[in-house]
């Protein structure tokens, strides 16, 4: 029903440039316990504690916000290939300046007043989130010494099972602060670094007047839902 | 060939406060001891850690994960003392698992997330077994009156034992 990651395709513990990660990830090894009940169920609907953000952040008219408009098209599917349907999906990132509406985030650049840049939606059918929004701008890390994140989307996923919990972020592709960043560069393997960047759509494919993305999220897990009685 | 696990990546220090409130009552309408879980997160200098996210997933009093009455999942921040608080029921035990709660630790500087199991007793389970003994009592709650404390240290001396699954 789970398989062991492959750690070449997840991210190192502590990074270099990226000096929280040295006083938060366990000097411990991790320990193997074996998986019951408790671990293979989950959560079948977080929307029973949180509830829905709508899933348009880039408004219309004079309530629009600043910024190329983008269409993000989101599947979410498991080990098997075989979409999540009901999976709650959180979205979150920076406006077009690279500022985040969170009162942490001290970067010296405009707040816009038309721009709330996060939303938690259900996947449909297919697994499939859409999300209308504006490209996030780059930033730069405070206290680095020219760390720039490149433009990015955070995610927050829940699949069928406790462990199908994945939190991760979404690239776009042909930054050229993709290569620098030490989150996106902490996965070592090419091909699961590259699975973190969008595709852009042909844009005689998607929605009018929006750059059309589009994203797969695959979640731990694999099989039926499993029994939780 | 078969999709991989996309990899996982933090949460990043701006992850929305709104996100993270009012999902940590769990008690609303189950039966069973209601308890309050609460603890401190810090890291390796021992500083407290502002806007940590937590989520547990647990059984109801019966050691049931399928309770219609009883939503076993819920989800914490912790404040600017790196202090977080749960109000839920006592789970109960099941077919080889004695009384336990999942936790699951998100937050910014942490590259993945961090998987821990917080249990009530020192008892023999197959979970708590595959820490190595001398660890084993930092996943044991202690507790306070009503309340059961559970401090989580990332990492250092006295470093809380997390899983890898």
């Amino acid at each position: 029903m789970l398989s062991r990651r492959d750690p070449k395709t997840q991210s190192e513990g502590v990074v270099a440039g990226y000096a929280q990660t040295s006083q938060r990830w366990p000097s411990q090894p991790l320990v193997r316990r074996p998986l019951t009940r408790s671990e293979l169920s989950g959560p079948r609907d977080v929307l029973q504690r949180l509830a829905p953000v709508r899933g348009d952040l880039a408004g219309y008219g004079a309530k629009r916000a600043l910024g190329q408009l983008i269409h993000i098209r989101a599947r979410v599917i498991d080990e098997d290939g075989t979409p999540v349907p009901g999976a709650v999906v959180e979205i979150w990132h920076c406006n077009a300046a690279g500022k985040y509406i969170h009162p942490n985030d001290s970067n010296d650049a405009p707040a816009d007043a038309n721009f709330y840049g996060a939303a938690r939606m259900v996947a449909g059918d297919s697994g499939l989130v859409e999300l209308r929004t504006i490209k996030p701008g780059a930033y730069p890390v405070p206290d680095t010494g020219g760390w720039w994140r490149p433009p990015h989307v955070h995610f927050s996923v829940w699949g069928r099972i406790w462990l199908s919990r994945l939190v991760t972020q979404m690239f776009f592709p042909g930054d050229p602060l993709n290569d620098a960043d030490p989150i996106l560069q902490a996965i070592r393997d090419p091909d699961a670094r590259n699975r973190c960047i969008a595709q852009l759509v042909p844009t005689t494919k998607g929605p009018q007047n929006a750059l059309v993305y589009d994203y797969q999220i695959v979640v731990r897990g694999r099989g039926a839902t499993p029994a939780l009685a | 060939m078969k999709p991989i696990p996309t990899g996982e990546m933090t949460l990043g220090p701006f992850f929305p406060r709104e996100f993270a409130q009012g999902a940590n009552d769990l008690a609303t309408e189950a039966r069973g001891e209601v308890i309050e879980i609460t603890g401190r997160v810090v890291q390796a200098d021992g500083k407290a850690l502002d806007n940590v996210v937590l989520e547990i997933w647990q059984a109801d009093s019966r050691g049931r994960f399928d309770d219609p009455q009883f939503f076993g999942w819920g989800r914490a921040a912790t404040d600017a003392n790196g202090v977080y608080r749960f109000r839920t029921v006592k789970p109960g035990a099941y077919e080889g698992r004695v009384p336990h709660i999942n936790f699951c630790i998100l937050y910014s500087g942490l590259m993945r997330q961090l998987q821990t199991t917080m249990f009530f007793e020192l008892a023999k389970d197959p979970v708590l077994d595959a820490v190595p003994a001398a660890r084993r009592p930092l996943l044991v709650a202690r507790r306070e009156g009503t309340a059961y404390r559970f401090d989580i240290r990332l990492r250092g001396e006295g470093e809380t034992p997390f899983f890898d699954d």
